[in-house]
């Protein structure tokens, strides 16, 4: 697969001033530092090209993380572009053709806004404390971002910072309170309900999960603390499918109704799982079945259908962003797919997608847009 | 580790009543570890695992998790499923890159019995809020806070056979009762390195695919009531003739204990009481001795009817009810020839 580095060898330590920082410093001692993608012209935020995919992996040298390395594609059938992040990096998205980059040197996070399209990048925020994660609110004018203190990495809250040039970030939620039914937090995830209106925040422990589901518009604050919970899979307004707590597959599916106070089980077995709107609007749940096949709920009324029993057992369904590391602009009622059974698509090459409602597979550059 | 600040007035706290509502009953405390959904495997499956291509472990965690598979034949007590390394093996364990484990934990599996399973590891430096993993075995000396890589493959391996987490007492003092756990330990925290599985680990290996042999001991993480019965061939004798008591030990047949019931308990201790009939008080004639599985036996002359029983004393090293047979009389005929001068009666 020919890869199109986003940096070309330059010498140790040349970053010209204004330019993007992304990459690894201390971590790619050992190699020539790269340089950064060029800053992009004009406004950070949403408004680029749809049809975007990402893909993130650690970069591991001797048993041991040395860093990152981001993918980003588009269809066309251009080469996807490299970046490579330093050992403490996420991605999210795409937004609209755009995907958030945060990476950590060890002295300062930096976030920046890559655009897949043109191969630039606007800086958004330099901060001493980590930003672990972060993500694009749905209007695409601010940025949310979870954060931990450098040196006791102790939870500082989310945050909201502004998009425009100069504006400060401010407190949208604190840092969760202990439980110890949950353990220290693992990790921290960041995820929009479909609809765009609830953020939810995602508290792991090692094991279980609780979240914290912000109505962006009302401010209110449902706090789901279920130990036998684990990873939320989506939400669509009140309803949230999450994962059982469990520490591999299968794992049982519930849906919870957040309005009833009430959770439901989907699946007792269930494998990878995403929420997915179809053409007409429909949400659903969408998940892996052990025989291989792929069995979608509605979630408003259950309604079931098994789209691709026994033919398809290998084509595994791609989970969340989070889960994957594979993230992807797709227009209503497709969902990502793997090539095989390692849940990763093949190499850097873009993922494959596959229709919800008939069940036909094409590569992420066939999907209708 | 996280601490609580003051939630900001815009945003309206809600918990509680949710909270309450969705938080489930929880499992009463301590007792063999739960199981997962999904199928078992065959008994004494052999399951063969190889290295994922292009995720391979390094040495250091591959010696580690082939110790715990090792650790899993030598200590699993049961007919559960064996692993060994085979690089042609069906089942792929992986290292870092690719791994599909979600955003938390130190390792994940995947299991579809009975047609394979597969398992990664996060990489050393995996980055989590609370800071960077260290497997205990990619340095020449461990360092605090490190996690054991072979403890953390057993208890994987472990969730591969069927095991869920082990549910703990509140304040944790079971926690080395089981290496299937929701929480793990890093060094030098009692229990960051067991190399075995606990006991109520092996209590519902056992439960489930049966125990190794008849020989093998319960688990004391089990309560198994046995039976106990007895009868003597032949029941009635001349004077002065042998008669064999055979006891037959056995778990009682019963539902919840799923494999078990039923089975032969062999190779223990059952001891063989008599009395005159007529009298109350046992007297002990000694061990029966073991014949086929759950099976004792004591052979005896008597010159009298007695009533005899068996009796199985609950060990104190395993996880079985002791259990008493009921009586059983054998009838002597009377003397009549050569018989002794009976004195002072």
């Amino acid at each position: 697969m020919v890869e199109s580095r986003w940096f070309r060898r330059a010498g140790p330590g040349i970053v010209a001033v204004g330019a993007v920082v992304l990459v690894a410093t201390a971590t790619l001692a050992a190699r020539d530092r790269p340089s950064a993608p060029p800053t992009c012209a004009g406004q950070a935020g949403r408004g680029g090209t749809s049809g975007a995919w990402y893909r993130i992996a650690p970069r591991v040298e001797a048993g041991e993380r040395r860093g990152q390395t981001l993918w980003v594609g588009r269809p066309g059938g251009s080469a996807p572009r490299v970046l490579d992040l330093d050992p403490e990096s996420f991605a999210s998205g795409p937004f609209d053709g755009r995907v958030l980059v945060g990476t950590d040197d060890g002295t300062a996070s930096r976030l920046s806004l890559l655009d897949a399209a043109d191969g630039c990048a606007w800086p958004i925020a330099v901060s001493a404390d980590v930003i672990r994660r972060a993500t694009l609110t749905p209007s695409g004018d601010s940025v949310v971002e979870f954060r931990v203190d450098r040196r006791t990495r102790r939870d500082l809250g989310v945050w909201e910072r502004s998009l425009r040039p100069g504006a400060g970030a401010t407190q949208l939620l604190p840092p969760i309170a202990a439980d110890g039914r949950f353990g220290v937090t693992w990790s921290t995830e960041l995820q929009w309900s479909v609809d765009g209106r609830v953020l939810a925040v995602q508290s792991c422990g090692e094991v279980a999960c609780r979240s914290r589901l912000l109505d962006t518009a009302s401010g209110h604050v449902h706090e789901l603390a279920d130990p036998a919970l684990g990873a939320i899979v989506g939400v669509d307004r009140d309803r949230v499918v999450a994962f059982e707590a469990c520490r591999g597959f299968p794992c049982p599916l519930d849906l919870i109704d957040l309005t009833a106070g009430s959770r439901t089980n989907v699946d007792p077995l269930a494998g990878e799982a995403v929420v997915a709107t179809d053409e007409r609007g429909r949400r659903w749940a969408v998940y892996d079945q052990l025989d291989g096949g792929l069995r979608s709920v509605a979630l408003d009324d259950r309604t079931v259908r098994d789209l691709m029993p026994e033919a398809d057992a290998r084509r595994r369904l791609l989970g969340t962003p989070t889960r994957s590391g594979v993230g992807a602009d797709l227009p209503p009622g497709w969902v990502l797919v793997a090539s095989g059974d390692t849940h990763e698509p093949i190499g850097s090459s873009a993922p494959d997608a596959r229709r919800v409602s008939d069940g036909r597979i094409v590569h992420f550059d066939e999907v209708p847009r | 580790m996280s601490v609580q600040h003051p939630r900001p007035r815009a945003v309206a706290f809600l918990a509680g009543v949710l909270s309450a509502l969705l938080t489930a009953v929880p499992a009463a405390a301590h007792g063999p570890d739960p199981v997962l959904g999904g199928s078992l495997w065959p008994q004494n499956q052999r399951l063969e695992f190889r290295w994922r291509s292009g995720a391979v472990p390094p040495a250091a965690i591959r010696t580690a998790i082939l110790d715990a598979a090792a650790d899993v034949g030598a200590t699993r007590g049961s007919k559960a499923a064996t692993y060994a390394y085979d690089p042609a093996g069906a089942n792929p364990i992986g290292y870092g890159t690719g791994a599909t484990c979600g955003v938390n934990g130190l390792a994940c599996f995947s299991r579809s019995a009975p047609t394979g399973f597969f398992m990664w590891f996060r990489e050393q430096g995996h980055v989590f809020d609370w800071g960077s993993l260290k497997w205990c075995q990619m340095y020449t000396t461990a360092p605090t806070g490190c996690y054991d890589a072979e403890t953390i493959a057993l208890d994987e391996l472990g969730h591969v056979e069927i095991l869920d987490h082990h549910v703990n007492y509140t304040d944790d003092s079971d926690y080395e009762d089981a290496v299937v756990q929701t929480f793990s330990r890093t060094k030098p925290r009692d229990g960051w390195n067991m190399h075995g599985f606990g006991r109520c680990d092996v209590a519902t290996l056992q439960r489930e695919y049966d125990v190794l042999s008849w020989t093998t001991p319960y688990s004391t993480c089990l309560d198994v009531d046995t039976v106990l019965t007895l009868a003597a061939s032949p029941s009635s004798i001349p004077y002065d003739s042998t008669t064999t008591l055979t006891a037959t030990l056995r778990t009682v047949s019963r539902v919840a204990y799923e494999r078990l019931g039923g089975n032969p308990v062999a190779g223990r201790v059952v001891r063989l009481q008599r009395r005159p009939v007529g009298t109350t008080s046992w007297v002990a004639l000694g061990t029966m001795t073991a014949a086929a599985p759950g099976s004792y036996a004591f052979a005896i002359r008597l010159t009298r009817s007695s009533e005899f029983r068996a009796v199985f004393t609950t060990p104190p090293d395993e996880g079985l009810n002791g259990s008493v047979s009921p009586t059983v009389t054998v009838v002597v005929a009377a003397c009549t020839s050569s018989c002794p001068l009976l004195l002072g009666r």
